[in-house]
């Protein structure tokens, strides 16, 4: 089953590859992944979308909690921090804050996230911390070898749950769209090209994007989120689906016999740093130099909501 | 404790009354008033955990023109704002001393509810109409509390245009008819103070005459740390409410941003330290404050900053334990998970001030050693200490250094950089993000000198992150210990840490003044100790007495760890300080001396 109307020749196709620069943002390491694992293709969509943006590999830092996906930061060539189960998000935070030029991209697993994280993911959301977000969904823990997670399905059956997982599982997305995350999407290891324009598009966007990836568990689910059921259960999401309209969005995320790939919501509002001026600008006083000046409070408080971005979206 | 000898004085002022009453601001403005004096004050409020609802406030003062190091067991004076919280602690003022009440009550007392009832023979009472004071003046009993202090310093002579500054001070954000109601209650007692016939011997002297009036600035031990971090150049903190740690996070929430810098409330404490240590990495200087509960939720976080070598400054204030323990007492008691807390052989520093002005010089102290060794520095304090007031002047030039960073050098062509190289003093040149060609990643995984992960290297990189720190306490412009006391052989060491050892130095004090030999030993580094230091005065001592207010003596046993000697422990758990004459009776019963007869009364159980 394949597509490709032409055939592809290796020395050719490795010639682009040099030649795209792609493989600058590319470590040294060889990933510690199983054969066949869909992370692969999220080093590969996150290192194309880097080169097709330029960003600064030593202005960026990957940060990453605990588990299979965490081991991201080792394979690609930027600062990198890998830190403790369920705690990238405040880490990041604190990068975030300390260093405002940064680009700071956090990644980590569903059971990072959901399970010992899901604490952090409200705030940071809330806070609108400018930073991406991606999040490897495989539905079990794959390093600690098999176990059910908060996105397992229903009647799964591994190490934990040898008479099936009575769990519901959580619907991720339709938790990011009602913590307040700025942009929210979803893609799949299973199509690589999608994904990566998802990365890019994510890491584009001046907020806390957050970008769900389904990918499977080649080693230790051969049952559920395989590459043939999540590649049959994928779809895109409905033509003309309004990236502003949040009801929209959560109508698709309700959705989940069948999986949405794409952007679900977008939107432009002032991130914690734009809030950390503000608040600077009050605690010196000029903020009361403003508003004689123009004599409107409405006027200062959006000034500082629409401060020119750093870097201009891509889409 | 020594009665005030001529021309020197040492006045000890009890405030007590119910929440609500004014008596945390009555004596607020008692010490902040003496300080600008000119005298030396230490100062501690005692309080109900509950906002409203009848609890026992009291504030004490301790004024005197000589420095003293704690509160004295016994008041000078009682000013009783509330008869019901206050008859309890009737017994603790001392002989011929005075207790202050109000004598017009405005509805029937039952029988015993008056304080009056329960003096004992020895003290002398002051009946004052405060509340009728206060109405005449201000037509409203609202200032009772300021009268109560006017009367006060009308009494004892104390200078009247102090109290108006402060008086002033106090009220500055509120209507200016507010400030000018609250001194004329002030002058009105301070009036009747004056003209009243006096029965005690006690007085205020004028203060010494080389204190420099004002550059003494009255301080809580929460306050000096924030001036600490403030002049150490805090960046970044990170924190989430806990008593007794809010101060310093209210306080940074209003002084921080004034100079461009950030203060973030994160959703708990395990996001506070998380963020302080993203921060740390960043490259800028980061801490937050907790105390137990939160600082227990911090332990894993600590292990990844000794791990992955970034620096952090976590403030903790110590309060009864364990669990939720006791919120609004005062303990010692988390020293254990303070030095050890955490997974695995996690080397950490930690500081403990002794007093007000030596958490300002930990707190600044604290950054720079984070920063040089790549390593999360604790400063151990306790409600006692945080909320404590001392008289202190602070260094007028910023005695802390910028950046104390080891820098990287210069790659060669094809050269990589080593994030965890193994150097001469086991300290790496660290670079941060942002810098160009040093990029890495750091782990809490075990790595090798790359940052990459690796278990072979973890006896070599143990050794590397445990012998990096042993150069700590030999650091200069710091007091890691400090002896007190008489030099050479000596018949009782007393060795504390902590808010307590205020309470150690006066009973040996007055041990000496009994003719024992002893002398006293602060310790301020707590990890790595020095032990240098400790075995030569351990050498010199034939008894060793180690007090601190917690039920283990955590202490005692890292002492006894450290140095093999078996020490003989006090521990005092009540949740109020350390009584100083608990210490002088041990000191004595060390020392081969009969217990004497205890001057002033047995203090009885009364918090």
């Amino acid at each position: 089953m394949s597509n490709i109307e032409q055939p592809v020749y290796l020395e050719e196709k490795l010639e682009e590859i040099y030649d795209s620069g792609r493989l600058d943002y590319r470590s040294k390491s060889f990933p510690t992944w199983c054969p066949g694992c869909g992370y692969f293709s999220i080093v590969e969509g996150m290192t194309t979308a880097m080169n097709n943006l330029s960003i600064d590999p030593d202005e960026t830092v990957v940060v990453s909690g605990i588990g299979c996906a965490s081991r991201f930061p080792f394979f690609v060539n930027t600062y990198g921090f890998h830190t403790l189960h369920g705690r990238a998000l405040p880490v990041a935070t604190g990068i975030k804050v300390a260093n405002e030029k940064l680009t700071v991209i956090a990644v980590g697993g569903d059971g990072d996230a959901f399970a010992i994280g899901g604490a952090h993911i409200p705030h940071a959301a809330r806070r609108n911390v400018d930073m991406t977000y991606i999040l490897f969904d495989n539905g079990i823990y794959g390093l600690t070898k098999g176990q059910t997670s908060p996105t397992s399905v229903l009647g799964f059956k591994t190490s934990t749950s040898p008479f099936e997982n009575h769990d519901a599982p959580l619907n991720p997305l339709m938790m990011l769209l009602s913590y307040g995350a700025a942009w929210v999407g979803q893609a799949y290891a299973g199509h690589p090209h999608h994904l990566a324009k998802m990365i890019e598009q994510a890491l584009a966007h001046r907020g806390f994007s957050y970008l769900h990836v389904l990918s499977p568990c080649v080693t230790f689910d051969k049952t559920t989120k395989t590459y043939k059921n999540l590649g049959m259960s994928v779809r895109e999401l409905p033509e003309g689906h309004d990236t502003g309209d949040i009801m929209a969005a959560m109508a698709q995320a309700r959705i989940t016999d069948t999986l949405a790939l794409g952007c679900y919501f977008k939107e432009l509002r002032p991130t914690l740093g734009d809030g950390l001026s503000d608040i600077t600008r009050r605690a010196q006083g000029k903020e009361k130099d403003n508003l004689r000046k123009h004599d409107k409070p409405k006027k200062s408080r959006t000034n500082s909501a629409t401060k020119v971005p750093r870097r201009r979206a891509a889409v | 404790m020594a009665r005030a000898q001529k021309k020197s004085t040492d006045i000890q002022i009890a405030i007590c009354g119910s929440a609500g009453d004014g008596t945390i601001a009555a004596g607020d403005i008692l010490k902040r008033a003496m300080a600008k004096a000119g005298y030396k004050v230490i100062a501690f409020d005692v309080y109900p955990p509950e906002i409203r609802g009848f609890g026992k406030c009291i504030s004490r003062v301790r004024i005197s023109s000589e420095q003293t190091y704690s509160l004295k067991p016994l008041s000078d004076v009682l000013i009783s704002l509330d008869d019901s919280h206050a008859i309890p602690h009737v017994v603790e003022v001392r002989d011929f001393g005075a207790v202050i009440y109000e004598d017009t009550p405005v509805s029937m007392v039952p029988e015993g509810a008056h304080i009056s009832g329960h003096l004992l023979l020895t003290h002398l009472p002051y009946g004052v109409p405060f509340r009728e004071l206060s109405e005449q003046v201000t037509s409203s009993a609202r200032s009772r509390n300021i009268a109560a202090v006017g009367y006060l310093a009308g009494l004892y002579g104390m200078p009247r245009d102090v109290f108006y500054g402060v008086i002033s001070d106090k009220f500055s954000a509120k209507p200016a008819s507010l400030t000018q109601i609250n001194i004329q209650a002030f002058d009105a007692a301070f009036e009747v103070g004056r003209d009243t016939f006096r029965l005690d011997e006690g007085h205020l002297n004028p203060p010494p005459s080389n204190a420099r009036n004002g550059d003494l600035m009255m301080m809580s031990g929460n306050g000096a740390i924030v001036r600490g971090c403030m002049d150490a150049g805090l960046d970044a903190f990170f924190g989430y409410p806990i008593t007794p740690a809010t101060t310093i996070m209210e306080r940074l929430a209003s002084e921080l941003p004034v100079k461009g810098k950030t203060m973030l409330q994160t959703e708990d404490e395990i996001s506070a330290i998380s963020a302080t240590i993203g921060a740390g990495y960043a490259g800028v200087r980061a801490a937050t404050a907790t105390s137990g509960p939160g600082f227990a939720l911090m332990s894993e976080m600590m292990g990844l900053g000794a791990m992955a070598e970034v620096p952090a400054v976590i403030f903790v204030s110590q309060r009864g334990g364990p669990s939720t323990g006791m919120p609004t007492q005062t303990e010692q008691s988390d020293l254990n998970i303070a030095v050890f807390g955490s997974a695995g052989d996690s080397q950490r520093v930690v500081l403990a001030p002794t007093n007000v002005e030596g958490c300002y010089k930990c707190a600044g102290k604290a950054f720079e050693i984070a920063e040089r060794y790549q390593t999360p520095v604790i400063v151990l304090l306790d409600l006692y200490l945080s909320n404590r007031y001392e008289a202190v002047e602070l260094p007028a030039k910023n005695p802390f250094k910028e950046n104390c960073s080891k820098p990287v050098g210069k790659l060669k062509k094809d050269q990589t950089y080593h994030r965890f190289e193994i150097t001469k003093d086991f300290i790496s040149p660290r670079a941060i993000p942002g810098d160009k060609g040093y990029r890495h990643v750091v782990t809490g995984l075990e790595h090798d000198e790359k940052g990459r992960p690796r278990d072979q290297t973890h006896q070599k990189m143990s050794q590397k992150r445990h012998e990096k720190l042993l150069s700590v306490p030999r650091l200069p412009n710091i007091n890691m210990s400090k002896r007190f006391g008489d030099k050479g052989k000596v018949d009782v060491a007393i060795i504390g840490w902590g808010s307590t050892f205020g309470e150690i130095l006066e009973a040996m004090i007055v041990a000496r003044t009994e003719g024992i030999r002893c002398a006293a030993m602060k310790v301020v580094l707590l990890s790595p100790l020095p032990l240098e230091p400790i075995n030569a005065l351990l050498n010199d001592s034939r008894e060793v007495l180690v007090p601190e207010l917690n039920y283990e003596g955590q202490f005692a046993n890292m002492l006894t760890g450290a140095t093999g000697r078996s020490v003989t422990r006090l521990n005092r758990v009540p949740g109020t300080p350390m009584h100083v004459q608990d210490i002088l009776d041990e000191i004595r019963r060390l020392a081969g001396k009969k217990p004497g007869k205890a001057k002033g009364r047995k203090r009885l159980a009364a918090e």
